[in-house]
């Protein structure tokens, strides 16, 4: 485990976000240290997909920083903090879904092969790209289904493959939104264990509903309640924070 | 490529080769005028069905790749060594240019406002162009000459037919190439899910104007082609016909697939060039044509003719033959009352039948297909009219007889019998 006084991998500092007048996010600081497991939970209406939002890029955040690794990614358009080396899936599966499974994936090992913009070599030659998009194909285990188009597969498949895309880029740190939504008991136990391997070595930040999957996978735990964080912690100390069981397991159970 | 696609693509090829030098004049004429549709629709699709991108404005990229290709022209006249063969060059370039800025400015957006700002672009040459002497020389426009090169003088039309197949072939097959790179996959992503695109890192921006401009850099070839060939170009290339012509190519073709365009360019050009002599009333055929194929066979001819061909079949084409003929009659009389109707109500209410009808007390009859027909003759009417209820009878059968026994057969080719 990394130290304290290492840089994080994402810092977010002072971070607000309004959507008109109304603030969703309300100055929030975390720190993401590197090589972490690190979960956001929260209330529905909390805030926690706009915070993976901001941090992608997706919306320009209203004010404060984020930092990856040190360096700011501010107000940068989604491609360049993908390249700058921070990835997200989505919590609505979102896939080329005209495309075959392995194309899907080859996109994201072509992109961090710098091979954007490349109109005078046959695909098909592209040896490294092609084997490495085989071998994260195995690794999620759809290698059996890489010639099916994507909106073909089930729904598991594509929560799968949408992890597969995510990593498929080379990112250092992963954003997982509601990776295991909508799955079954045994499709979420997959799911973790597939999350944990993928995730090896590289710095974790996802959103989740599941207690328990929090429990299995992570480090760390945030409470986002009304934009901002109540608490940051090891998962058994948050299930024992009062505060927040009154914030947020409470009123669950309630 | 199957076997069976590459001895289409053989046979095509050596029918295009070939054949040729044994037509006349002007249908050498046509046949050029089809290679260069061809191209053009192929070129805009590459914007419209792989990247789902729908221009309206095309005739914008044509029109400057058909004045740049001249201007050239008329640069070898006054000496210039430049190869007659390359003009279209010029084209390429001048259309690579001219898309890199408008697809910067139109890719902004996307949808109808991406329609909407590739036409204001066209419409902009448009009105411009009749004003820029120097540029598109006036309201009349520029003409130019082929000048002879290496042994070859460019003077029949057969030389500039095969000029124009030479081009049409290379830029057809560096096309499909395209579609084999890893940019042509990722314009295919961009179609299917643009978001995502740009959060795997690729500047979705950037990469739509570069595929704008390739698909404007091939337009420009097919434009400066048709300069070569016609040997002059004024504005109305830039008119909003040119570029709704290739919109009608290209989904009448099927705009799903690679070489689905071709299909519609080689229909409406043939169609064009055979029918135009016969009546004046070809252009609403063209437009009924394009509406009854949105309406039956929504992925063209050429969606509906790759379905065909891949549909299992448990029945024998013995077995087929006789629905397939009941269709064919059925829409060959819907066809032959919607021209008559079509004929008759053109030539009643045109010019020549109003001063005919000045002279007389009684409405006189008029001539039609070779015969004297009775304006308020029951015959006259009662005949299209039996056609059309006895066609749709007749084509309604023989559909629901082929797809009866076939459950997931698409009637759409079937019906595309009213279209022929």
């Amino acid at each position: 485990m990394t130290s304290h006084s290492e840089t994080p991998a994402l810092s977010l500092r002072g971070v607000v976000k309004s959507f008109g007048a109304l603030p969703v996010i309300q100055g929030l600081d975390l720190d993401v240290a590197k090589g972490h497991r690190h979960a956001v939970i929260g209330p529905n209406g909390a805030g926690k997909s706009t915070l993976f939002n901001l941090v992608s890029g997706m919306f320009p955040v209203t004010e404060g920083q984020i930092l990856l690794n040190g360096a700011p990614i501010t107000g940068l358009p989604p491609h360049r903090i993908n390249r700058a080396g921070l990835s997200r899936s989505f919590q609505i599966t979102n896939i080329f879904h005209r495309l075959s499974v392995f194309e899907n994936i080859r996109m994201g090992v072509l992109a961090r092969h710098g091979r954007r913009f490349d109109l005078f070599s046959a695909i098909a030659r592209r040896r490294a790209i092609n084997d490495e998009t085989a071998q994260i194909l195995d690794t999620v285990g759809l290698t059996r289904r890489g010639d099916h188009l994507a909106g073909d597969l089930t729904y598991s498949e594509q929560r799968a493959l949408e992890i597969a895309m995510t990593l498929s880029t080379g990112a250092d740190v992963i954003l997982l939104d509601e990776p295991t939504a909508g799955m079954s008991r045994e499709e979420t136990a997959q799911a973790v264990e597939l999350i944990r391997k993928v995730t090896e070595g590289k710095t974790l930040l996802m959103v989740e509903h599941d207690m328990s999957v929090v429990f299995q996978l992570c480090d760390q735990v945030s409470v986002l309640v009304y934009g901002d964080i109540l608490a940051t912690d090891t998962p058994e100390a948050i299930s024992r924070n009062a505060e927040v069981q009154k914030a947020y397991l409470g009123e669950e159970a309630a | 490529m199957t076997s069976s696609k590459l001895i289409f693509c053989a046979l095509a090829l050596g029918v295009l080769t070939v054949l040729p030098p044994f037509l006349d004049a002007g249908w050498q004429n046509a046949l050029n005028t089809l290679l260069i549709a061809s191209l053009y629709a192929l070129a805009f699709n590459l914007l419209a069905g792989q990247t789902g991108l729908l221009s309206f404005g095309h005739a914008a990229y044509f029109g400057v790749g058909s004045f740049a290709a001249l201007h050239l022209m008329l640069a070898t006249e006054d000496g210039l060594a430049f190869p007659t063969p390359l003009l279209p060059l010029a084209g390429a370039l001048a259309g690579l240019l001219t898309g890199l800025v408008a697809g910067w400015f139109a890719t902004m957006r996307s949808g109808v406002y991406f329609a909407l700002v590739t036409l204001a672009i066209a419409e902009l040459f448009h009105s411009f162009a009749p004003h820029l002497k120097e540029l598109f020389g006036g309201e009349s426009g520029i003409s130019g000459m082929r000048m002879p090169w290496a042994g070859f003088t460019f003077g029949t039309t057969l030389e500039v037919y095969y000029l124009t197949l030479g081009w049409v072939l290379t830029c057809g097959a560096l096309l499909w190439a395209y579609t084999r790179t890893p940019f042509g996959r990722l314009t295919l992503a961009i179609r299917d899910n643009e978001q995502r695109v740009r959060f795997m890192g690729y500047d979705a921006h950037v990469t739509k104007t570069v595929i704008f401009a390739v698909s404007a850099m091939v337009t420009g070839v097919a434009g400066a082609l048709q300069a070569v060939s016609n040997e002059t170009a004024n504005y109305a290339v830039f008119g909003a016909h040119v570029s709704s012509q290739v919109v009608l190519f290209t989904y009448v073709g099927g705009a799903t697939l690679f070489f689905g365009p071709v299909f519609g360019a080689v229909a409406f050009s043939l169609f064009a060039f055979l029918v135009s002599d016969l009546t004046r009333s070809w252009l609403f055929y063209q437009g009924l044509i394009f509406v009854l194929v949105m309406l039956y066979a929504p992925t063209g001819i050429g969606g509906a003719v790759t379905q065909w061909l891949r549909q299992p079949r448990q029945r024998s084409y013995a077995q087929l033959a006789g629905p397939a003929v009941l269709v064919a009659l059925g829409g060959a009389g819907i066809a032959c009352a919607v021209v008559f109707l079509t004929e008759a109500v053109s030539v009643l209410f045109g010019l020549d039948y109003a001063n005919l009808k000045r002279g007389a007390e009684t409405l006189p009859d008029f001539a039609l297909m070779g015969l004297n027909w009775g304006p308020l003759s029951p015959l006259t009417w009662g005949l299209p009219l039996v056609l059309m209820v006895g066609g749709i009878l007749a084509l309604r059968r023989g559909v629901r007889r082929l797809t009866d026994a076939e459950p997931t057969f698409n009637s759409n080719a079937a019906k595309e019998g009213l279209t022929v």
